[in-house]
C-alpha cells in the first residue's frame, strides 16, 4: 500500500458516525454479516446438502437392491410393517455425517473468534457479551434448521424415484416420513447448539469438534459395547443426545425406549444446559 | 475540572491477577479530555491489561475503571463512547477489511457511509476488499485504528498504535492523536517508546510491574525547573530514604549507595541529611531527558524486586511489595 494515499485526520463533525445504540437486532445483523462473509460457510452448507442427498440415494439403492436379491421370500411379506419404518428412515440416513459437518460449523462460529482474535473487536463493540452469544445461538439454530430441512427434503425427493424403482413404500405424508423430517431437523439443531456451546466453552476449534465427535460417535459406541457387561449403562445410554435425538425420529413405544415426553425433555436439556453453561462462563471469563 | 466526568477515564485501585501473578497492582489514575495521555512502561508492565479492563475485555480482580462516569459495558452505545485499538489484527483472516468494519458498524446501526469514511481516513481504500490475512502489520494497525474511529468516539484508546508502522504512518498516528485531543477528545496511548511519547503526549502515566511510577505532565517527568531532581550518594541510603519520604517526594534507588530524589532541591536534601547525621558524599542536580527519567523510573521497579525487598517498598513510595 502506498503511504501517499493517507489522509490527514478530518475534522469529525459531531455525530459523524450517525447511527444509534447497541441493539440485539444490530448484533444479530453483525453476526450474519460475519458468518456469510466466510467462504467456509458456503462450502460447509453445500457439503451438508451433497452428503445428505448422496447417502440417502445410496442407502435406498442398497436396501432396494438387497431386497430384490432376496426375491419373493415369503418371510419378507410378514415384515412389511418394519419395512415401512425402515424405508421412511432412509432419506435421513446421511444425518450421521451431516450432523458432524453442521456441528463443526457451529463450534467455529464462536471458536474462530478466539482463534483469530476477532473476539476482541466483537466484544469491545458489544461489551455486555450476552447479545453476541444469543445472536450466534439464534443464527446457528435458524441456519442449521434451514440447512437440515433443505437437505432432508432434497434427500427425500432424490430417494423417492429410486425407492419406487424397487417398489419400496416412501410416502411423504406418512407419519414416519414426517417424523424423520421434523425430528431430523430438531436433531441437527440440537447438535449445532451443543457445538456452539462447546466452541464457547473451549474457545478452540479442534478441541470443540473433537469433543462433539466424541459425544455423538465415540461415547454411544463405547456405551453400547460396555453395556453388555454393565447392565445399567444401557439405561443410561438412552439419555445420550445421540440416542435421545434419534429415538424421537422412530416410532414411539419400542421396548425399553423412553416415553416421547421424556425424550423431548432429554433433548431439551441437551440444548438448554450446555448453552446456559457457555453463556455463564462467557460472562465470567476474560476475553 | 473534576466536576464533569465527560470524556474522562477514571481508574480506582484497579487490580488484575492472573493466577498468582499480579499484572496490575491497585492503580488509580484519571485520563483527561483535550490532551494526549501517554501510558508508558516496559513490556509486561500491565499497559495492555489495564486498557483491556477499560473496555471490559478483562474483569478487574479488584477496583474499578469508568469511562465518562460509568463502566464501559453500561453505556448504551459503547462504540460511540470509546474507540479502542488493542492488538493489530483482531480480525478473522478470511474476512475483508470492509466486511469486518461493516459487521462492527451493524451492531450500532452505524451507516455504511461511515465505514467508507474511516477506510478513506486510514488510507485503506486500496486494500479494503482484500482478505485481512494478507495484511502487513502496518495495514493491520491501520485497520485497528479504522475500527477505533468507527463510532466517532469521545475517547480513543490506542495500545501501541505505532508498532509496525513506517515513519510516515508514525507521523500520521501522532497527528491523528494530537488532532483528536485538540478537538477536546480524550486520547490514551500506550507505548514502550519514550521518544515517541515525548513527541505525542501532553501528560504521562508511567507504569512498571503493574504499578504507577509517575503520573504528571510530560515536562515534569522530563524534569522541569519546578521539580528538581538530585542524585545522592551515601552509605546509609535506606536511612536517608526513610528520612526523605514524603508525599511529593519521589525516591528511586539506583544502586546500593545511590538514590535519585525528585521533588527536593540539593539544599533541602543536605539539610535533612545533616539532621539525620547521614554522610552524603555526592549530591548532583540532574536534568533528565524523558528517556533517562523513564529508565530511572522503571529500573527502580526491577531493582528493588531483585535485591532490596519489602522493607524498602514500604518506606520509599508506600507501595506494598508483591510475592
Amino acid at each position: 500500500m502506498s503511504t501517499a494515499t493517507m489522509k490527514r485526520p478530518r475534522s469529525a463533525a459531531p455525530g459523524a458516525a450517525g447511527g444509534g445504540r447497541l441493539t440485539f437486532a444490530g448484533v444479530l445483523r453483525s453476526e450474519f454479516i460475519k458468518f456469510f462473509s466466510l467462504p467456509s460457510t458456503l462450502i460447509l452448507i453445500l457439503s451438508t446438502l451433497v452428503v445428505m442427498v448422496g447417502i440417502a440415494a445410496l442407502s435406498v439403492w442398497g436396501v432396494g437392491a438387497s431386497l430384490k436379491a432376496m426375491g419373493s421370500d415369503p418371510e419378507m411379506a410378514a415384515q412389511m410393517g418394519d419395512l415401512n419404518e425402515l424405508t421412511a428412515s432412509l432419506p435421513s440416513s446421511g444425518l450421521i455425517f451431516a450432523q458432524l459437518v453442521i456441528g463443526a460449523m457451529a463450534v467455529m462460529v464462536m471458536s474462530s473468534e478466539f482463534a483469530t482474535g476477532s473476539a476482541r473487536s466483537t466484544f469491545v463493540a458489544t461489551p455486555t457479551r450476552q447479545p453476541v452469544f444469543w445472536a450466534k445461538a439464534l443464527m446457528v439454530a435458524v441456519v442449521s434448521a434451514l440447512v437440515a430441512l433443505a437437505s432432508l427434503l432434497a434427500a427425500f425427493f432424490v430417494a423417492r424415484p429410486i425407492a419406487e424403482n424397487y417398489d419400496l413404500p416412501l410416502d411423504f405424508a406418512s407419519e414416519m416420513s414426517q417424523r424423520n423430517l421434523w425430528f431430523g431437523v430438531l436433531y441437527v439443531v440440537m447438535v449445532a447448539l451443543i457445538g456452539l456451546a462447546l466452541g464457547t466453552l473451549l474457545r478452540n476449534s479442534a478441541g470443540g469438534i473433537v469433543v462433539l465427535a466424541a459425544l455423538f460417535f465415540m461415547l454411544p459406541l463405547a456405551v453400547d459395547g460396555l453395556s453388555m457387561a454393565v447392565s445399567w449403562l444401557a439405561d443410561a445410554a438412552r439419555f445420550l443426545p445421540d440416542k435421545a435425538g434419534t429415538a424421537l425420529m422412530q416410532v414411539p413405544g419400542a421396548a425399553g425406549a423412553l416415553e416421547p415426553w421424556a425424550l423431548g425433555l432429554v433433548v431439551g436439556a441437551w440444548i438448554v444446559l450446555p448453552l446456559a453453561a457457555a453463556a455463564v462462563l462467557l460472562q465470567r471469563r476474560d476475553i | 475540572m473534576l466536576r464533569n466526568v465527560e470524556g474522562m477515564i477514571t481508574a480506582e485501585a484497579l487490580t488484575k491477577n492472573y493466577g498468582t501473578k499480579r499484572a496490575v497492582d491497585g492503580i488509580s489514575f484519571t485520563v483527561q479530555p483535550g490532551k494526549v495521555t501517554g501510558f508508558l512502561g516496559p513490556n509486561g508492565a500491565g499497559k495492555s491489561t489495564t486498557m483491556r479492563m477499560v473496555v471490559g475485555l478483562d474483569r478487574p480482580s479488584f477496583g474499578s475503571v469508568k469511562v465518562n462516569g460509568r463502566g464501559y459495558a453500561e453505556h448504551r452505545a459503547p462504540l460511540r463512547e470509546v474507540g479502542a485499538l488493542l492488538e493489530a489484527k483482531s480480525v478473522h483472516r478470511s474476512r475483508s477489511a470492509r466486511t469486518h468494519l461493516r459487521a462492527l458498524a451493524a451492531t450500532h446501526s452505524i451507516p455504511a457511509t461511515r465505514v467508507d469514511e474511516v477506510i478513506e481516513l486510514t488510507g485503506l481504500g486500496a486494500v479494503a476488499s482484500k482478505k485481512v490475512g494478507g495484511f502487513s502489520l502496518g495495514m493491520g494497525q491501520r485497520l485497528g485504528i479504522a475500527v477505533a474511529l468507527l463510532g466517532d468516539p469521545q475517547t480513543l484508546i490506542l495500545d501501541e498504535p505505532v508498532n509496525g508502522l513506517d515513519p510516515e504512518g508514525v507521523l500520521w498516528v501522532r497527528n491523528l492523536a494530537r488532532h483528536q485531543a485538540a478537538q477536546g477528545k480524550t486520547v490514551f496511548i500506550s507505548s514502550h517508546l519514550m521518544s515517541e511519547m515525548a513527541l505525542t503526549a501532553d501528560h504521562l502515566i508511567v507504569i512498571g510491574r503493574g504499578r504507577i511510577i509517575a503520573d504528571a505532565p510530560i515536562e515534569h517527568i522530563i524534569g522541569g525547573a519546578n521539580v528538581p531532581t538530585c542524585k545522592v550518594k551515601t552509605d546509609s541510603a535506606e536511612q536517608l530514604m526513610n528520612g526523605l519520604a514524603a508525599h511529593d517526594v519521589q525516591l528511586t534507588r539506583v544502586d546500593a549507595q545511590t538514590i535519585q530524589v525528585t521533588g527536593l532541591d540539593g539544599r533541602a536534601i543536605a539539610t535533612r541529611a545533616l539532621e539525620l547525621q547521614i554522610l552524603v558524599h555526592e549530591l548532583t542536580p540532574v536534568r533528565q531527558s524523558l528517556e533517562e527519567a523513564y529508565m530511572a523510573l522503571t529500573q527502580d521497579e526491577v531493582e528493588y524486586h531483585s535485591h532490596l525487598g519489602n522493607e524498602l517498598a514500604a518506606t520509599s513510595t508506600g507501595k506494598q511489595g508483591q510475592a
